[in-house]
C-alpha cells in the first residue's frame, strides 16, 4: 500500500517539475504539455549513432533514472511514508547520487560524438566543484540530528527548521545541489546554446524520454533532499504530513527552476573557483559554528 | 522492517525501474521501426563526421583542484561517523575534528598559494 502510494508520489511529482521546467524555460504554463511530449517522444525514431560504444549509450539514460529513484527512495515523505528507511539515509542519497557522474560521462562517451563528449568530461570538472559542497553541509545537518537516518534528520527540526538553525549551510546545499542537478545556471553538461544539448544531443526518441524522465526525478531528488534536511520536511501546522512535504517541494523546484534562469550560466573555471575559494571554507565555517551551537544550546 | 529488508526494497526499485524502461522501449518498438536512411546516424557535428577522433586523451585542466578533492573527500569518510556521536563526545569531539580539519585547510591554503587553485 505504501508502496503504491510512494509510486503514485513519484509519478506525479516528476510530472509536477516537467511542467515547472517548461514554465520556467518558456514562461507558458501547459499541464499536458509534458505529456504530449512524451508521446511524440515515444513515436519518434530513437536513432543508433554511427560507430557508438553501445554499452554505455544504453546503460546512461537507464542509470541516471535508476539512481535519482534511489536517491529518492531513502527520502521520507511524511511519517511511515518512505520507501527504505536507512540508518544511513543520508548517506545513501550521497551514494546515489554518485552515480549520475558516472551516467552522464557514459551518455557523453558512449555516442562518439564531439558535443556529448565535452558535455561528458565537463561535468567531471563539476562533479569536483560541487561534491564537497554537497556532503558537507549534510554532515552539519547530522550533528544537530545525531543520526544520518533522514527520519531523525526531520524529527530533529522540531523547534527549528535547520534554514534558521543553519542557513549558511542551506545556501551551499542549495547551490550545490542545483549543479548536483544541472540545472541552470549549471547546465554545463547539456549547455543548450554552446554545446547543442551536449550529453543529451545524441539520444532521440524513446532513449531520450528515459534520459529527460530521469533528470526531472533527479531535480524532484534534490528539491526533496532540500526539504528533508533543511526545511522541516513533513513538519507544519494544520494540514496533513505528505501535503506540507508536497508543497514544499513542489515550493523548492519552482523556486530552482525559475531562479537558475535569471543567472547566466557560470564557466566551469568560474565555478571551481568559487567553490574551492569560497565555498570550502564557507562550508568548513558551517560545520564549526554549527558544532558550536550544538554543544551551547540543549538539544 | 530489518536492514536487509530495506536494502532488498532498494534493490527491488532498481530492478523495476529497468523493467520499465525496457517496456517503454518494447511500446516504442511496437509503434514504429527506425528507417534507415543515409546520414541519419551521424553524431551532431554539423552533419558531418567530426574531422578527428573523438575518443582520445583530454588535459584534466582541474587537476589541481582534482588532488586536493581527493585528500577532502577520504576527509569526508571520516566526518559522517564523527558527526553522528558528536553530542555525545562534547568538546573533545569539535577539538578532535577542528585539529584534524585546520590541518586540511592548512593543506587547501598551501595548495591555493601554490596556484593549484586554478585552471590550468
Amino acid at each position: 500500500m505504501t508502496g503504491l502510494v510512494l509510486a503514485v508520489a513519484l509519478g506525479l511529482g516528476a510530472y509536477g517539475v516537467a511542467v515547472l521546467e517548461h514554465w520556467a524555460s518558456t514562461g507558458r504554463f501547459r499541464v499536458a504539455g509534458p505529456a504530449i511530449s512524451a508521446l511524440a517522444l515515444l513515436g519518434r525514431e530513437s536513432i543508433l549513432p554511427r560507430k557508438p560504444d553501445r554499452l554505455f549509450f544504453e546503460t546512461a539514460p537507464v542509470l541516471l533514472l535508476v539512481a535519482a529513484v534511489l536517491s529518492l527512495a531513502v527520502l521520507p515523505l511524511a511519517p511511515g511514508l518512505i520507501a527504505a528507511d536507512l540508518a544511513t539515509g543520508a548517506l545513501a542519497f550521497n551514494a546515489a547520487l554518485a552515480y549520475v557522474l558516472v551516467a552522464l560521462i557514459m551518455a557523453g562517451w558512449g555516442p562518439d560524438g564531439a558535443y556529448g563528449m565535452i558535455g561528458g568530461w565537463r561535468f567531471l570538472g563539476q562533479l569536483i566543484a560541487y561534491a564537497m559542497l554537497v556532503v558537507m553541509p549534510i554532515t552539519a545537518v547530522a550533528m544537530r540530528a545525531e543520526s544520518l537516518s533522514t527520519v531523525q534528520i526531520v524529527a530533529s527540526q522540531e523547534g527549528l527548521w535547520n534554514i534558521a538553525y543553519q542557513p549558511l549551510g542551506f545556501a551551499l546545499f542549495a547551490l550545490a545541489g542545483m549543479a548536483m542537478a544541472f540545472a541552470p545556471p549549471f547546465d554545463l553538461p547539456t549547455a543548450a546554446g554552446d554545446l547543442a544539448g551536449g550529453v543529451e544531443a545524441e539520444y532521440t526518441g524513446v532513449r531520450r524520454l528515459v534520459f529527460r524522465l530521469g533528470r526531472m526525478v533527479l531535480i524532484l531528488s534534490v528539491a526533496s533532499a532540500m526539504t528533508v534536511f533543511y526545511l522541516g520536511g513533513w513538519l507544519g501546522p494544520w494540514l496533513p504530513g505528505w501535503a506540507w512535504s508536497a508543497a514544499k517541494i513542489l515550493a523548492v523546484a519552482s523556486a530552482m527552476l525559475l531562479g537558475g534562469r535569471m543567472v547566466p550560466r557560470l564557466r566551469e573555471a568560474a565555478l571551481l573557483e568559487w567553490s574551492w575559494k569560497l565555498g570550502i571554507p564557507l562550508a568548513l565555517a558551517n560545520i564549526f559554528i554549527v558544532g558550536l551551537i550544538v554543544l551551547v544550546v540543549p538539544t | 522492517m530489518s536492514e536487509l529488508t530495506q536494502y532488498a526494497i532498494l534493490f527491488a526499485l532498481a530492478v523495476g525501474i529497468v523493467g520499465l524502461v525496457l517496456s517503454l522501449y518494447a511500446l516504442a518498438r511496437a509503434i514504429g521501426r527506425n528507417k534507415p536512411e543515409p546520414g541519419k546516424d551521424v553524431p551532431a557535428t554539423a552533419g558531418q563526421l567530426s574531422r578527428d577522433p573523438v575518443w582520445v586523451r583530454y588535459h584534466a585542466r582541474y587537476y589541481g583542484y582534482a588532488l586536493l578533492f581527493l585528500a577532502f573527500d577520504m576527509e569526508m569518510a571520516f566526518m559522517y561517523p564523527w558527526a553522528v556521536v558528536y553530542r555525545q563526545e562534547g568538546l573533545v569531539a569539535l577539538l578532535d575534528m577542528g585539529v584534524f580539519l585546520a590541518i586540511l585547510f592548512l593543506g587547501l591554503l598551501y595548495g591555493w598559494s601554490q596556484g593549484a587553485l586554478r585552471r590550468q
